[in-house]
């Protein structure tokens, strides 16, 4: 192994893995910063699309290709296809329980 | 019908393989015995009504969608790094005359997985939108996400309620 | 390289411990739940990374399907028992 096509993968890792950590951290910030579940909730969406994808593809393109490159991108796809119901199954418990969203007042 | 059982059997067979990697006798038989029972419970009925999914729609509708997802990811990472903090949530209402459940449901999660909107609630001909700022809503209100998920199911319009 | 993946693991334990503020703070239940879901993403990625640092991703990423797998059906039946307000 080595060579110039493996040090190729492995840069192109650690810039996906960056990039990744950045959308996770952004995400971070507005879990703490944003006023009430709904808005969070976006948030919360942010880290499931794109630090997901960042995180694994960058991992799935370290591991070259073999089986385990499969598996993450099971994983993957995993997740894209289940958060979208999780997400929604808790803001639609939070409408239906009452909790009124965060408006933007008159100003 | 016994066809499309075989059918899902090879690929779950398939499936299998590739993921367990291991070919003895052992895991072949468990791995033949699960595909089969999965591909049988998958015959039962649970909708109700039919659907037929255009693969070509499916492989342009995922990267455009991925593509709209990264730009709203942008749009959103501006919003939350912004001192002043500029969001202003709405809810609203968006009707649908999209022909199928499963059309409806693909619109959903697709809403859902767009950052900056937010499915809240769904009945079959209307969606309820929790959207963060007016300029996240654009797609959805300008029709064009409605339009590409009709391209994926192309069935006549048989909608039951 | 194997500095960089622990670069991102201590990266990672610190976004969940901010996660962790928020399960913890929450002034609803709802936001409990909602950080427990980021936490739980969050988790996912970092059995990968662990399994690629001592190259069994194999085995990690097996775990992390289970573990996302889980965390679908225990999040979907809180939000169903949530609904309506936790009293049915």
């Amino acid at each position: 192994m080595g060579g110039p096509r493996r040090r190729m993968a492995t840069t192109i890792a650690i810039i996906f893995l960056s990039l990744g950590l950045f959308f996770l951290l952004v995400a971070a910030i507005g879990m703490v910063r944003l006023p009430d579940v709904f808005a969070r909730a976006h948030a919360v969406g942010l880290t499931d699309t794109m630090g997901a994808f960042f995180m694994l593809f960058g991992l799935a393109i370290y591991e070259g290709f073999s089986l385990n490159m499969l598996k993450i991108l099971v994983v993957f796809s995993l997740l894209y296809l289940l958060n979208p119901v999780v997400t929604h199954a808790t803001i639609r418990a939070a409408l239906r329980a009452g909790v009124k969203p965060w408006m933007k007042g008159p100003s | 019908m016994t066809g499309r059982i075989l059918l899902k059997t090879a690929l779950f067979f398939l499936i299998w393989m590739a993921l367990s990697g291991k070919f003895n006798f052992l895991h072949l038989t468990i791995g033949l015995g699960l595909s089969l029972g999965i591909a049988w419970l998958n015959t039962w009925p649970l909708t109700g009504d039919k659907m037929r999914v255009s693969w070509v729609g499916v492989l342009t509708y995922v990267p455009w969608l991925f593509s709209r997802i990264l730009a709203s990811s942008i749009h959103m990472v501006r919003l939350i790094l912004d001192p002043k903090l500029p969001i202003d949530p709405q809810l609203f209402g968006h009707q649908t005359s999209l022909p199928h459940h499963a059309a409806v449901v693909l619109l959903g999660n697709s809403i859902t997985l767009t950052p900056g909107t937010i499915t809240v609630e769904v009945s079959p001909n209307e969606l309820t939108v929790h959207s963060i700022d007016p300029a996240s809503s654009n797609d959805l209100l300008s029709g064009t996400l409605e339009k590409k998920v009709a391209t994926v199911f192309p069935s006549q319009p048989r909608m039951k309620a | 390289m194997r500095e960089f993946f622990i670069f991102v693991l201590i990266q990672l334990v610190i976004l969940i411990v901010v996660y962790l503020y928020r399960v913890v703070q929450g002034p609803t239940v709802y936001d409990r739940v909602l950080g427990l879901n980021g936490l739980s993403t969050k988790a996912i990625i970092l059995l990968v990374v662990i399994g690629t640092i001592y190259d069994r991703v194999g085995m990690f990423v097996d775990i992390s399907t289970g573990y996302a797998l889980l965390n679908l059906v225990g999040s979907i039946a809180i939000a169903k028992y949530l609904e309506h307000g936790g009293a049915a």
